[in-house]
C-alpha cells in the first residue's frame, strides 16, 4: 500500500500549555498598587498646592492694595471759618454769573483771603494745614451760593498732605500734633474724596485724580480694539479658510507667532519712528498709543483665531457646501459664528494685555504730566499703569495711597472689561 | 441603459488624482433619472472619491485633481461656465456622519432655501421645512421641538433631518455617502425605507459598504475595486449572476 503524498493532518491541535491564573495577590503586586495610590496623592496634592499657592499670591495682592489705596478715595477736610464780609473782595453779583465767575473770584485775590482765614483761624502756619486747592473748593462754594460773599460762612475745605496722611496714621510726630489739636477742636471730618475721580494729575498729592488717565486708557484702549479686531479676525479667516498652504503662508504664520513674542518696548520705539517721526501724529496722543498697541494686539488675535477657527469641525463646513453654501457664506452663516467665543477669548487676552502695557507708551510720550482729561483722540493724555508708574515715582509721601488708589481703578477697569468680553462669549455660545 | 429615459448623469474617462496617487482609474458610468444607484467595493477602492466627484466635492481638497467628463442632463459640470453653488444645490448630499448645523431643527431645513432665495415669506419657509422634514420622515417626531437644536437629536432622526435639509433646495439628484454607517440597524432601517420613498423623484446614488444594503435598496449596483470600475449591472444581475470573478470573490466575501 502506497502512502498518500498527501501529509496527514493531525486529529486533534496539540493542547496548548496550560495557563496559570495570574497571582494578584503577591508582594511585588501589592508593592506595586501601592505605589501606583502614592502617586496619584502625591499629584493631586501638587496641584493643589499649586492652586492655593496661586490664590494665596492674589489673595493677598487684593488685600494689600484695597488696604494701602482704599485710603486714597477718601480725604481729611477742616472746618474753616472765614469771614468773607471782612475780606471785602472786589466781586459783584454780576460777575458770579456765567462763565467768568472762576476768573472773577481768582481775580478778586480769593486764594489770599483763605490763607488769611487759616492763618486766624489756625494760627500762624494755619496756611500750611490746608491743601493747595482749599480755595477751589471755598471758591465753588461761593459760586454755588453767592449770598455767602456777605456774610461769615465755615466751609470745609480739604487739608494739607501731611495732615491728610497723619490722619491716616502714617505722618510725622509734628503733624500728629496738629491734628490732635485739630481734632480735640472738633474741626476735622472725613469724606469720599470726588476730585480723585474726577481730576487729572497734579503736583499735590491732594488734587491728583484719575478721571485723565482712566480716559486716555478708554480712548487707547477704544483705538486699539477698533484696529486690531477687525484686522486680526479677517487675517485669521483668510490664513485658514482661503490662503493656499505654501511657503509664503508658512512664512506668514511664523512671522505672526514671532510678532506675538516681541518685546513690547520695541512696538514703542515703532511708534515714535512711524506715527510721529513719519506720519507725523501728535505726541502723547491716545489715537497714537492706540496705533501701537493695536500693533501688539492683532498678532495674539489672529494666533486664537485661528485656533478657534482650526477647531470648527470640518464637517460642518462640508455641510454647508454640500448644499450649495458659497464660501463666504460657509465663513459668515458657519465657521465664524462658531469660532467666535474662541476669538473673543483670545481677544480678551490681548486687550488686558494692552491695558497693562507700559514701556511703549512711555517712548511715544504719553509719560507726560497732562493735568487736563484728553477730549479727543489727538488730545495729549496718559494711560492708567502709566499714571501708577509715575506716581510710584513721586517723592511725596501723599502719593503712596493714590499710587495703590491708582491701581485699584485699573483694576476695576480690567475686570469691567474682561466681564464685558465673557458677557459677549456666553451669548454667542448659548445662541448656537 | 435599459430604461427609455436619457441618464442623468453621464461620467465619461474619469480620472481623479490626489497629488501623484491615483485614486480613480478611467471610470465611465451612466446614472439613471428615477433609481437608486449603489456604489460597492471594498475600502480605499475610491468609491467615496468618486461620488465626490458628482457635485464637486472634491475641490474643497486642494491636491485633488479630476480628468475627463462628467455631465448633468448633459451639460459638463467641469467647464468653466458651471457655476459649483448652482451645481451642488442641484445636486444635494448627505454624509457619512450625520452633521446637523448646531442650530434650530427648523433653521437646519430653512438654511438652503434662504440662501438660495427659494422662499421669501415666513409662510413659504413654514411650508418648506415642514414638507422637507414630511418627506424625510421626521416631522411626527420634531414638529412640536422645530426651535430646539439639531444636535440633541438621536443619530438617526439626525441623518433624516441631514436628508430633509438636502431636500428642501429641491436637488435632481442626492448622493448618499455611506448613510447608514454610523446609526444602528432600527435607525438604518428607517434610512433604507426612507430610500424607497424618495426614489423616483430624485435620482439617487448611494454609496455602501453594506452588500444587503445595497441589494435591498438599488435598482443598479456598481463594483469598485483599486479605482477601476469593475462591474455595472442591474442590481439582481450583479449579486445573483457576476460577469467578473472579482465581483463574485467580493460578492461572497473572499476579500472586503
Amino acid at each position: 500500500m502506497s502512502k498518500s503524498l498527501v501529509p496527514e493532518l493531525p486529529t486533534t491541535a496539540a493542547e496548548p500549555p496550560a495557563r496559570r491564573p495570574t497571582d494578584w495577590t503577591t508582594g511585588a503586586m501589592q508593592k506595586r498598587i501601592r505605589r501606583r495610590y502614592a502617586a496619584e496623592r502625591r499629584f493631586r496634592l501638587l496641584g493643589m498646592a499649586a492652586v492655593v499657592l496661586s490664590a494665596a499670591f492674589l489673595a493677598f495682592l487684593l488685600i494689600v492694595m484695597l488696604a494701602r489705596g482704599i485710603g486714597g478715595f477718601t480725604e481729611t477736610r477742616v472746618a474753616l471759618p472765614i469771614d468773607f464780609a471782612a475780606a471785602r473782595l472786589p466781586v459783584t453779583p454780576a460777575q458770579l454769573r456765567g462763565r467768568g465767575a472762576d476768573l472773577a473770584l481768582a481775580g478778586a485775590g480769593l486764594e489770599g483771603a483763605v490763607d488769611a482765614a487759616a492763618t486766624t483761624a489756625f494760627g500762624k502756619d494755619g496756611a500750611d494745614l490746608l491743601s493747595d486747592g482749599a480755595w477751589l473748593t471755598v471758591r465753588d462754594a461761593v459760586k454755588r451760593d453767592p449770598a455767602l460773599l456777605a456774610r461769615r460762612a465755615t466751609v470745609e475745605v480739604p487739608v494739607a498732605s501731611a495732615i491728610d496722611i497723619a490722619v491716616k496714621g502714617h505722618g510725622t510726630p509734628g503733624a500728629e500734633a496738629t491734628v490732635q489739636r485739630l481734632q480735640a477742636r472738633g474741626l476735622l471730618s472725613r469724606g469720599l474724596n470726588w476730585r480723585f475721580l474726577g481730576n487729572a494729575d497734579s503736583t499735590d498729592p491732594t488734587r491728583v485724580g484719575i478721571w485723565g488717565a482712566f480716559k486716555g486708557s478708554l480712548l487707547t484702549m477704544l483705538v486699539t480694539l477698533l484696529l486690531a479686531f477687525p484686522i486680526g479676525v479677517f487675517a485669521a479667516l483668510y490664513l485658514e479658510e482661503y490662503a493656499p498652504r505654501n511657503r509664503w503662508t508658512d512664512f506668514l504664520e511664523v512671522s505672526i507667532n514671532n510678532l506675538a513674542a516681541v518685546p513690547s518696548i520695541i512696538f514703542g520705539l515703532l511708534g515714535l519712528s512711524v506715527f510721529l517721526g513719519t506720519w507725523g501724529l501728535p505726541r502723547s496722543a491716545p489715537i497714537v498709543g492706540g496705533l501701537t498697541l493695536a500693533l501688539m494686539t492683532m498678532p495674539v488675535i489672529v494666533i486664537a483665531g485661528r485656533n478657534a477657527i482650526k477647531g470648527v469641525p470640518p464637517s460642518v463646513r462640508d455641510a454647508a457646501l454640500g448644499i450649495g453654501a458659497s464660501p463666504v457664506q460657509v465663513v459668515f452663516h458657519h465657521v465664524l459664528p462658531l469660532a467666535l467665543p474662541g476669538i473673543l477669548t483670545g481677544t480678551i487676552i490681548g486687550m488686558a494685555r494692552a491695558l497693562g502695557e507700559t514701556a511703549p507708551l512711555l517712548m511715544i510720550g504719553m509719560r507726560a504730566f497732562i493735568a487736563a482729561p484728553p477730549s479727543g483722540l489727538r488730545d495729549p493724555a496718559t494711560a492708567l499703569p502709566v499714571q501708577i508708574f509715575l506716581w510710584s515715582d513721586q517723592v511725596d509721601r501723599g502719593f503712596v495711597e493714590k499710587t495703590s488708589a491708582a491701581i485699584i481703578v485699573l483694576l476695576v477697569f480690567l475686570l469691567a472689561m474682561n466681564g464685558l468680553a465673557i458677557y459677549l462669549r456666553n451669548r454667542f455660545e448659548t445662541r448656537w | 441603459m435599459t430604461s427609455n429615459h436619457p441618464p442623468k448623469i453621464t461620467a465619461s474617462h474619469v480620472n481623479v488624482f490626489y497629488g501623484a496617487k491615483q485614486a480613480i482609474n478611467d471610470v465611465s458610468i451612466d446614472i439613471g433619472n428615477d433609481e437608486v444607484t449603489a456604489f460597492i467595493g471594498p475600502s480605499g477602492c475610491g468609491k467615496s472619491t468618486f461620488l465626490r466627484t458628482l457635485n464637486r466635492m472634491n475641490d474643497t481638497v486642494p491636491s485633488a485633481r479630476v480628468e475627463g467628463e462628467i455631465e448633468l442632463d448633459g451639460e459638463n459640470i467641469y467647464s468653466p461656465a458651471m457655476d459649483v453653488v448652482q451645481l451642488r444645490a442641484r445636486v444635494g448630499m448627505v454624509f457619512q456622519k450625520p452633521n446637523p448645523f448646531p442650530k434650530s431643527i427648523y433653521e437646519n431645513v430653512a438654511y438652503g432655501p434662504r440662501i438660495h432665495g427659494l422662499a421669501s415669506s415666513k409662510a413659504d419657509f413654514d411650508t418648506v421645512v415642514e414638507r422637507s422634514l414630511r418627506r424625510a420622515g421626521l416631522w411626527e417626531e420634531v414638529k412640536d421641538r422645530l426651535s430646539d437644536s439639531g444636535t440633541a437629536l438621536s443619530g438617526g432622526q439626525q441623518q433624516r433631518l441631514c436628508i430633509a435639509r438636502a431636500i428642501a433646495v429641491d436637488p435632481e439628484v442626492i448622493l448618499m455617502d455611506e448613510p447608514c454607517s454610523a446609526l444602528d440597524p432600527i435607525a438604518t432601517a428607517k434610512i433604507e425605507g426612507l430610500i424607497h420613498e424618495l426614489k423616483g423623484r430624485y435620482a439617487i446614488v448611494i454609496v455602501t459598504h453594506n452588500m444587503q444594503q445595497a441589494a435591498r435598496v438599488s435598482q443598479r449596483t456598481a463594483f469598485f475595486h483599486l479605482g477601476t470600475l469593475v462591474e455595472y449591472g442591474a442590481t439582481s444581475d450583479i449579486f445573483t449572476n457576476p460577469r467578473e470573478e472579482r465581483t463574485k470573490d467580493y460578492i461572497t466575501g473572499r476579500y472586503g
